[in-house]
């Protein structure tokens, strides 16, 4: 895991199969690779709902439901904070998570799980879900393995936005979050989500419909939206 | 509650003192810096905060901030103004320029006059000079042995930065440094892809709030970001919580009227 080109060649689906696997091929990439246990993917959306899109194994998912019907746990402060959640032990016995969670502490020591990293997906405003990594040994993540964890977290954010739709046939790399020349296409989903009176997850998936249907690089939709030469408007939908 | 805030103009009028000493300007940017680094505080806020010191300190035109993500790549993170941003951006398209060079040596790079660099970074000179900017200063942001990103300098008069400034200039850079390593987690982990993950993501919230001010109130993007970050200090918020409360909506920013700078 030494290689960020190789990982991130890996993230990326190459095939009309491998996208709509996407979420769980991640998961399974991030066992096979990352040296934890099992992985999970949860959808949270901004009106509350939540739900597992994927695990690999019962007993990830069982955690991942856990969390989920409780409303507690890392993944769901995750989702919530917006930020990391990385619990190496969870048996260490001052852990301020023993106090935050106990319900689901009680159902993770029971599954035999001791390690817990929790990635929100997430595009600026927009947090679509959660990765989950679980491990039956405790420990943190190591140098490499938790920056391989922050680009697979990105690569699950796209897939639950469908964004990377396109990602192999006209424009490689169009979408990337983290390049930031790529900044106006956030502008331009601000702006959007003012014209179409929508949420900012719509908005951006309008932009990215709007490039798709037009051939054209969403870069350059962005660019046309924010020097106000493209508009949107509701009689378009 | 309605407030009415100028776009650059009104910005203008709060920095950029000609009449304060330097000695004076430079203490209240360090109690900045330290209020802004106090507490609960926010890295875009303090990297934008940094960047502008940076403009009045050191006599440039423009200055410009780029951090390496976790992959690897750069990212501009702050700029004192829409055009070094672009003059950044078109670095990190080119792959081209003193910032990435200042970047990968872990080094300052520095150009007197960049009419005379054509052969050294073509396309960068192409784009910089057009656009008024005519010398370049670019020092490294630190963390020991690693280099996290870079301080870049543009000025519209050719000719070479005092060592002094040069000196304040690499200070500067380092204090962006220890905000962003330091910038604190409600968790434990304070491991630097994820600060760095972090402080890109704020980035990304930032753009999407300035897109939804601009098209509310038809204004361009650096008239919404700065109404967006005096709104934030007059109103004692954070400006990341700020964005994030103007994207999703329903807050006393829809109630914030902004002025069109004169034309």
């Amino acid at each position: 895991m030494n290689d960020e080109d190789r990982w991130r060649r890996l993230l990326a689906a190459g095939s009309a199969a491998e996208r709509a696997g996407q979420p769980e091929r991640i998961c399974r990439l991030c066992v096979d690779m990352l040296g934890i246990s099992g992985a999970g993917i949860g959808m949270v959306t901004k009106e509350g709902n939540r739900g597992v899109v994927c695990a690999t194994d019962e007993t990830s998912s069982h955690i991942e439901e856990l969390q989920f019907s409780l409303g507690e746990g890392p993944c769901v402060e995750a989702a919530a904070a917006g930020v990391p959640v990385l619990i190496p032990d969870l048996l260490e016995p001052d852990g301020a998570h023993v106090e935050r969670w106990p319900a689901f502490m009680e159902g993770a020591r029971a599954a035999g799980v001791r390690a817990v990293f929790a990635f929100p997906l997430r595009i600026g405003a927009i947090t679509v879900g959660v990765l989950d990594l679980y491990s039956q040994s405790p420990g943190d993540l190591g140098s490499e393995e938790l920056p391989a964890a922050l680009m697979a977290a990105d690569a699950a954010a796209l897939a639950l936005l469908h964004l990377d739709l396109d990602a192999d046939t006209l424009f490689e790399d169009d979408f990337d979050t983290r390049s930031t020349y790529q900044l106006q296409v956030h502008q331009a989903t601000g702006m959007v989500q003012v014209q179409m009176d929508t949420t900012t997850e719509v908005a951006l998936l309008m932009l990215r419909a709007r490039a798709f249907a037009l051939g054209r690089p969403l870069v350059e939709v962005a660019n046309d939206v924010v020097a106000r030469r493209l508009r949107f408007s509701v009689e378009d939908s | 509650m309605s407030d009415t805030y100028d776009g650059p103009a009104d910005f203008a009028a709060s920095g950029r003192a000609s009449t304060r000493s330097r000695e004076q300007l430079l203490a209240s940017t360090f109690v900045q810096l330290a209020d802004t680094l106090v507490d609960d505080y926010d890295v875009v806020e303090l990297l934008d905060v940094l960047v502008n010191a940076c403009v009045d300190l050191l006599d440039v035109s423009a200055a410009g901030l780029l951090l390496k993500d976790q992959k690897g790549n750069l990212a501009v993170v702050a700029s004192s103004s829409e055009e070094s941003r672009l003059l950044e951006i078109c670095q990190l398209q080119s792959d081209e320029g003193p910032c990435l060079d200042c970047v990968r040596a872990g080094s300052a790079v520095t150009s007197t006059d960049l009419e005379s660099e054509a052969d050294r970074w073509p396309v960068f000179v192409a784009a910089a000079v057009p656009a008024g900017f005519r010398s370049v200063v670019a020092v490294p942001m630190r963390l020991r042995a690693q280099t996290i990103g870079g301080l870049n300098l543009f000025s519209e008069a050719p000719g070479t930065m005092s060592d002094d400034d040069q000196r304040l200039a690499q200070a500067l850079a380092d204090v962006a440094s220890i905000g962003i390593l330091h910038q604190r987690s409600m968790h434990r982990s304070s491991l630097l892809a994820e600060q760095l993950q972090t402080a890109l993501n704020s980035r990304v919230l930032v753009e999407q709030a300035k897109g939804v001010l601009a098209e509310r109130n038809r204004i361009d993007m650096d008239t919404a970001f700065n109404a967006l970050r005096r709104y934030a200090r007059d109103h004692n918020r954070k400006l990341v919580d700020l964005a994030r409360a103007v994207v999703r909506g329903g807050d006393e920013m829809s109630q914030l009227v902004i002025r069109r700078p004169p034309s």
